[in-house]
């Protein structure tokens, strides 16, 4: 573990980028229709309820990382191996986010350039930061932080400045009932994007003030949760529900219609730094977390040595991972929920909580017997 | 590799410690003055600006007395008078043998003196302008403070001016430096430690402070760092600098130099230090944080919603001189469609007889306007007007005209460079002058993209820097909303109440809570005359 300390603002920062970070891009929980961003409301309270089990394990081991309570609720062997699969889902998650961003950003904005190129130098960049540390990351999400919700203010005046905002497009609400929002939320929301917030387990015990965790993690989820919401209701009413399920990154339709005074037109550029930035978040974050969790594991001194190794694996495994972007695309909406996120998102943390609730139990009537 | 945790300083270097030791070994005077002065003569190898002056001390006891100084250095009428007169007419009574102290206590009228015995003191002195006084007979020498010479007055800054505020600058005497600014902080607590740092030139460096308001620990630091140096030369306060940053390999100062007294004054009161070289005007400050850099001293005397508006201004200025070129080269080369169709038409209809990619012709433009810049700065005020015009030509119709560069490309290059003119700290502008051709690069190979990368990893590097320890960034990141009023954003002095937390420790009120908003009963809205009300 690094010998840094971060601040509540800077931990609110980092869930909130690290939440919008490519789930902004996408078309969350369109399954639903009109109804998306209820889907995304209900992912937001599956996340919270995630993130208590996981918050119930930090009190109980407020000072450690996973990689180390998970060895002294499982024994030494066990809780190794068990860190062990999980760097390797937080390497494989990082690689699946790095592949999102580099197949979108070939598409809408360099055709041409090998998507191997893309990822290089985007990994190159994150793993340049990873290296300088936690502190550095979270200091760098509070600006761009600031920065993002400027060109979101910015984008949303524009936006209904431009007058295509119709908010009858998210009529009629409920449509076709509760079942297709419940299977959107189970099938998809509640991993992508509020799961995945697993990896804060790793970062949480570094927060200064360990009595702010949960409230500022709260507020994070929330944040975010009513922040995507937000923008998928834009989405909709402003594309309506035919042209965002079609649309590859309705984000960038949407913001391709903006239009004021004749000149304010095209801010392609918007999306590319949302995309860019919130990329660059997610997966530093993933790439952290291996990065510290494995050196905690291997006991490995200083951490940043394996930050160029763990890097050219993240690298080399987001193009080897999919042969083409559908086959990426598909395995990230049918496998990887059950086979992955499932397991290790809430399974997993489930019955660890118990352990480790069954195990302190004993330790307290034993300390006091 | 970069590091990932904090580096401790590193193992204190001990065996120049113990060389410094070695070189001060003592060696002591010797009794006989002649010795004395042969000794000196072949120390300095008979330099000729050295003045030995030999004299009878007392008429009636014959004691032999010799003066040791050196021209230009010291102030020849305080020898003259106040040295060499008294001690050639001075009448000790008749039995008694003239003392050191005797001397030193009744005869010399001089205010700061003191007695040497070894001549590892004695070089220094004399070197650094004092008079040296030698007694046949004693083992011990009067060194007397003399210093004087030629200096230049205090004049108005060159590098720092503000169109409000004292126009007083510092000269290149560090007495009249730290005199300059103790006048204007006339506090006990103002404390200052002197060292000579460099082994051949022997330079005077004065730490100066609030005592109570800075932190110890910084201080502390910096006395560590200062005393590691063990090189042969100071010559200016850049020397220092490069060895007492956090992060030396970076293209961003942290540390501040100001040729200003009242900004020193200004920073001193914050709880920073303040470094003084002696043979220059500029002032070390310390630690710094980047928005500093776009603070200047009038700010704090005008209204505060224009230097509010004046800073935004100031980084505005600062992203387009570093991004200005890019951004062009980006769009034209990459995202011909974020452009409106007009404008593109306009451009596309300009670049038409360019027989360059716009990368090309930026960069072609950039280094010209670059090389003006560096022949411009140099050159004797009277060839500055042949410059302008050249420069004018070569970076404006002419070139249009001859088809190697479009006129958008003239005014991107020329909006840049007036940018980087009004950035008010020289030091982080020529860092945005550098950073520009990376921009410029980046935005080639890889239009926004590359741009928005470089962009990441400029914040991710401006976010690791560190001066004396603190973040570089606060109060932004970390986010101290306490500290917000004086960042880019100037709010007014009466709701300025503490000093930044950042920097000074826990003696942080700046104010008393009684002085806050100024708030007359005469200037509220609707005065009603409230006895007249009641009748």
């Amino acid at each position: 573990m690094e010998k840094a300390k971060i601040t509540a603002y800077q931990l609110f920062a980092l869930v909130l980028l690290f939440e919008l970070g490519s789930a902004l891009l996408v078309a969350l929980g369109i399954e639903a229709k009109q109804d998306a961003w209820i889907v995304i409301l209900l992912g937001m309270i599956g996340g919270l309820l995630i993130f208590f089990v996981c918050y119930r394990l930090y009190c109980f081991y407020p000072d450690c990382l996973p990689t180390e309570y998970l060895q002294k609720i499982m024994g030494k062997g066990l809780g190794k191996s068990a860190s062990f699969l999980y760097m390797l889902y937080f390497v494989y998650l990082a690689a699946r986010v790095l592949r999102d961003f580099g197949a979108m950003l070939l598409t809408f904005a360099y055709i041409e350039t090998p998507l191997f190129i893309a990822n290089t130098l985007m990994i190159l960049v994150i793993v340049y930061s990873v290296s300088k540390g936690i502190e550095v990351l979270a200091r760098t999400g509070e600006l761009f932080l600031v920065f993002i919700y400027f060109l979101a203010g910015s984008g949303v005046l524009l936006v209904l400045f431009s007058g295509v905002v119709d908010l009858h497009n998210l009529q009629p609400v409920l449509e076709n009932g509760w079942k297709p929002i419940i299977k959107s939320t189970v099938k998809e929301t509640i991993y992508f994007p509020f799961g995945e917030l697993i990896v804060f387990t790793m970062i949480i015990p570094y927060l200064r003030d360990s009595k702010k965790v949960r409230n500022v993690s709260i507020i994070g989820i929330i944040v975010s949760g009513i922040s995507l919401m937000l923008v998928m209701v834009f989405n909709i009413s402003i594309l309506g529900v035919k042209l965002t399920e079609r649309s590859q990154f309705p984000l960038l339709t949407t913001i391709q219609t903006i239009q004021v005074a004749d000149f304010l037109e095209r801010l392609d550029v918007y999306f590319m730094i949302a995309l860019i930035v919130g990329g660059f978040f997610k997966v530093a974050l993933f790439i952290y977390a291996a990065v510290i969790g494995t050196a905690n594991i291997f006991t490995v001194t200083p951490p940043s040595r394996l930050c160029y190794p763990i890097g050219l694996v993240v690298l080399l495994l987001s193009m080897t991972m999919a042969s083409n972007f559908p086959e990426h695309l598909k395995e990230g909406i049918s496998i990887v929920p059950f086979l992955l996120h499932l397991p290790f998102q809430i399974i997993f943390p489930v019955l660890l909580l118990g352990m480790a609730y069954l195990k302190n139990r004993k330790h307290k009537k034993q300390g006091t017997g | 590799m970069p590091s990932f945790f904090k580096k401790k300083s590193s193992s204190y270097n001990k065996k120049t410690g113990q060389e410094k030791k070695k070189e001060y070994s003592s060696s002591p005077l010797s009794a006989v003055l002649e010795e004395n002065i042969e000794y000196i003569k072949t120390q300095t190898g008979n330099s000729t600006d050295i003045v030995i002056r030999s004299f009878k001390h007392s008429p009636r006891f014959n004691t032999k007395s010799a003066i040791v100084y050196l021209k230009g250095l010291t102030d020849s009428q305080t020898v003259q008078e106040l040295l060499i007169e008294p001690l050639m007419k001075s009448n000790p009574a008749e039995s008694d043998p003239i003392s050191m102290e005797d001397m030193i206590e009744g005869y010399l009228p001089l205010g700061n003196m003191e007695q040497i015995k070894d001549w590892n003191a004695l070089f220094p002195a004399l070197m650094s302008g004092h008079t040296i006084i030698f007694v046949d007979g004693y083992s011990v020498a009067i060194s007397s403070a003399t210093e004087g010479g030629e200096k230049r007055a205090v004049e108005e800054p060159r590098t720092q001016r503000a169109i409000r505020g004292s126009k007083e600058g510092f000269t290149e005497s560090i007495e009249t430096n730290i005199s300059l600014v103790r006048r204007i902080i006339q506090n006990p607590s103002l404390w200052t430690e002197t060292m000579t740092i460099g082994r051949v030139t022997k330079t005077k460096v004065t730490i100066m402070y609030l005592k109570g308001i800075a932190r110890d620990d910084i201080i502390e630091e910096l006395r560590k760092r200062l005393e590691k140096i063990d090189i042969d030369g100071v010559l200016e306060s850049g020397f220092l600098e490069q060895y007492i940053e956090d992060q030396s390999i970076s293209a961003f100062p942290t540390l501040y130099h100001s040729e200003r007294p009242d900004a020193v004054a200004g920073n001193l009161l914050e709880g920073r230090f303040a470094l003084f070289v002696n043979g220059t005007p500029f002032v070390l400050l310390g630690p710094v944080v980047f928005v500093q850099f776009f603070q200047s001293i009038e700010d704090y005397t005008e209204r505060f919603y224009i230097s509010t508006a004046l800073r935004f201004l100031r980084v505005l200025v600062f992203f387009i001189s570093l991004i200005g070129p890019a951004t062009y080269i980006a769009a034209t080369t990459f995202h011909q469609e974020m452009i409106p169709t007009q404008l593109l038409i306009a451009i596309a209809a300009q670049r038409e007889s360019v027989p360059f990619p716009s990368f090309v012709e930026a960069l072609i433009m950039e280094v010209t306007f670059e090389i003006l810049r560096e022949a411009g700065i140099r050159m004797p005020e009277a060839i500055g007007s042949a410059i302008s015009i050249v420069g004018a030509l070569v970076i404006g119709q002419a070139a249009v005209q001859a088809g190697v560069v479009s006129p958008a490309m003239v005014i991107i290059v020329a909006i840049t460079a007036i940018s980087s003119f009004a950035t008010p700290s020289f030091s982080i502008a020529i860092s945005a002058r550098l950073l520009r051709f990376l921009f410029m690069i980046s935005a080639a190979t890889f239009g926004f993209f590359g741009m928005i990368l470089g962009f990441i990893i400029l914040v991710v590097h401006l976010c690791s820097l560190r001066s004396f320890g603190v973040p570089y960034m606060s109060p932004l990141a970390p986010f101290i909303p306490a500290d917000l009023n004086d960042t880019f954003v100037r709010g007014p002095l009466w709701a300025d109440r503490k000093r930044p937390a950042f920097i000074s420790g826990s003696n942080n009120v700046r104010q008393s809570e009684s002085t806050g908003r100024p708030q007359p009963e005469q200037s509220s809205e609707m005065v009603t005359d409230q006895e007249g009300d009641q009748q």
